[in-house]
């Protein structure tokens, strides 16, 4: 699902800072990087492409129904 | 994460169904995305606490793209003390960041002279461009581009570093991921803005003389365009304080890929990593509705492809001039270069959305053409109707390009051209005025306006709200290929969420209050597309009208500028062609 997985995150908070849509928040406690708001991912990988320790994966399904023009 | 939302195709219906009838079904329905409509409302945040926090500067500018850098490095260099204020991150939210074609027309190598280019530019646009802002682009393009070489914009596929350069150098404060909400007006002239920082939780309270919108366009928060934080919030905010906005007919028609058509990313096949390019001379009628016509007419799938090789023509359809036909279904223009006019998609390498696959409508509902909305300029400064308010890039309905995608790579130019055209027509105003007093009962007002949805204790989810009023608004059959009785018939709807829905959005935390903001946003720039559709009864350029299919050169060489009447109604006027607003 969209932003699926952060690994080796230093904490550092680019990709909070990067993503447009608010998906990504540090986490209080342990001050790394976690997917808060899922359901807001635009699928544009700008967290993916400043993460500067390529931390994030990222696939291209999203687990909502999507809503096209025509079929 | 359970393995059911890592698959939601494998939760089979009756699984599905007992689910979904009790308290469990609802939190997997909410692990698998799918927003629940009215809840109950307990918010995270104790509103009472929120505080306020002021601001202030001469000039205010809104948004981080490529407009707001320039409005902001020539406003202080104009004289003025200035503050930028951002939603996302500096040169990494709204289109910015995904365009990599900028036009640049250089004099002594160009093909035509400036006089035949816009004069081209007007022939593709079927008079709907204003030559004067089509001018200024190009005349001013190539002192632009020249800056941001000197800044490292044509070294990185990410533009952060190079935006801060210029800025950093002149010590201007930016502060980021606030969401304006409200603009405020006193005595007739701009007086600030209003927000919240969504990280401290606090109510930013900004005074300036001028404020300039740089909050590009936006739409419906659609599948396969990278727009879902663009919400037009600066056009209603203008809007909602008296401002003339304009280009709500318009329809952008890139076509998203059927396959993962949220994958906006993929669906650009690497664009989004490549370094940006300039892109000379090369004007075409391109992006509007032909594709949404021929999937209506045809059904799908439309065929990408050589001529003949399938569902590519219909008789019929959005007219484009002889000069600027092409083979129907024919390659892209420019020997395989991305057609991507000058917003996002452009330049070399990498195709734009949907020229792989099966292309399928919709990926940018809710967006007019590039510089064809937003509020109605009333000079060539990019002043607004409201003392003291200028539009730069996609917030200005300059019609720079026209109805249509004419120049390739010109949006872009045309961003960082009206930001610098903007940022010194504010610095100049701003010599002149003084700041305007703003009551604390109005402030305290607009705060109460601002924390609303956490302060219900039930309401509409804004997700739930978005998702129904994508479902009203995206289909072909509305947004597109328009007939009366159809936008008649979405206009009913849209009408119920502002009446009934608006009023009750909620909010949990500052993440839920910025999407009821937006939510809110969108409605009513979906009242106002409905409107301005029914209102324009022809065709031409992205406006298809299947009830009135031909161009209409007897009444309608106007544009359409939308007002708050005096009752607080939405209401419309044309504006002839080529003339500034009385």
């Amino acid at each position: 699902m969209t932003i699926k997985l952060i690994s080796g995150c230093i904490g550092c908070g680019t990709c909070v800072a990067s993503c447009p849509t608010d998906v990504l928040r540090l986490d209080p406690k342990t001050k790394k990087a976690i997917i808060k708001y899922p359901a807001d991912c635009q699928i544009c990988h700008l967290c993916r492409m400043y993460c500067p320790v390529d931390a994030i994966t990222i696939t291209p399904d999203k687990s909502i129904p999507v809503i096209v023009s025509w079929g | 994460m359970t393995s059911l939302s890592k698959d939601p195709t494998l939760l089979s219906r009756r699984h599905f169904m007992a689910l979904a009838g009790g308290i469990a079904g609802m939190a997997t329905l909410s692990a698998l995305g799918v927003p629940s409509g009215w809840a109950a409302n307990t918010a995270k945040v104790d509103v009472d606490t929120v505080n306020r926090k002021e601001h202030t500067s001469d000039v205010l500018v809104i948004g981080g793209g490529m407009a707001g850098l320039f409005a902001t490095v020539k406003a202080h260099d104009a004289g003025s003390k200035v503050i930028l204020v951002s939603k996302g991150r500096l040169g990494s939210s709204g289109q910015t960041p995904f365009a990599k074609g900028i036009f640049t027309y250089d004099a002594a190598t160009a093909p035509i002279s400036l006089d035949a280019f816009v004069d081209k530019v007007s022939r593709s646009a079927m008079g709907t461009n204003n030559p004067v802002y089509t001018r200024q682009m190009a005349e001013h393009s190539r002192a632009r581009v020249d800056e941001l070489r000197q800044w490292g914009f044509f070294d990185s596929p990410l533009y952060n570093t190079c935006f801060s350069k210029p800025i950093k150098e002149r010590n201007i404060p930016v502060l980021e991921r606030i969401v304006i909400t409200h603009l405020i007006k006193e005595n007739g002239h701009i007086a600030g803005a209003a927000g919240f920082s969504m990280d401290s939780e606090k109510i930013q309270i900004f005074r300036a003389k001028s404020v300039i919108l740089c909050t590009g366009a936006g739409g419906f928060k659609p599948n396969g365009f990278p727009i879902c934080d663009l919400t037009h919030d600066g056009t209603i905010m203008a809007y909602t304080i008296g401002a003339k906005v304009t280009g709500k007919e318009w329809n952008d028609g890139h076509p998203g890929q059927a396959t993962n058509a949220a994958a906006c990313f993929d669906g650009w096949h690497g664009m989004f990593e490549r370094k940006p390019d300039t892109v000379g001379v090369e004007v075409h009628h391109d992006l509007g509705v032909d594709l949404n016509y021929i999937a209506y007419v045809n059904g799908g799938p439309v065929a990408m492809g050589p001529p003949g090789s399938g569902n590519t023509t219909s008789k019929g359809g959005p007219l484009t001039p002889a000069e600027f036909a092409r083979p129907p279904g024919g390659p892209p223009p420019g020997g395989g270069k991305a057609p991507g006019n000058g917003g996002p998609p452009s330049g070399k390498g990498g195709g734009p959305p949907g020229m792989a696959g099966i292309p399928v409508g919709g990926s940018s509902a809710g967006m007019s053409i590039h510089k064809s909305e937003g509020l109605v300029p009333i000079n060539d400064r990019c002043a607004s109707n409201i003392p003291g308010l200028y539009a730069a890039g996609d917030a200005l309905g300059s019609y720079m390009a026209g109805a249509i995608y004419t120049q390739i790579g010109s949006s872009l130019a045309g961003s960082a051209v009206q930001g610098a055209v903007a940022g010194t027509a504010a610095a100049d105003y701003c010599k002149a005025v003084d700041f305007q007093d703003v009551s604390t009962a109005k402030l305290d007002d607009i705060h109460q306006e601002i924390l609303a949805p956490l302060q219900r204790k039930a309401g509409y989810s804004p997700a739930w709200v978005t998702q129904t009023l994508q479902g009203i608004m995206i289909p072909n059959f509305v947004l597109y290929i328009k007939k009366e009785k159809l936008l008649q018939a979405a206009l009913a709807y849209v009408e119920e969420l502002r009446d009934h829905h608006m009023p009750m959005l909620r909010a949990a935390d500052f993440h839920e209050l910025r999407l009821a903001h937006e939510t809110a946003n969108m409605i009513i720039s979906a009242e106002m597309k409905l409107k301005a559709s029914i209102m324009r009864k022809e065709s031409r350029c992205s406006h298809y009208r299947l009830d009135y299919p031909e161009m209409d050169t007897t009444n309608w060489q106007a544009w359409i500028n939308i007002y708050k009447g005096a009752d607080g109604s939405m209401q419309f006027e044309k504006q002839p062609f080529a003339a500034w607003p009385a």
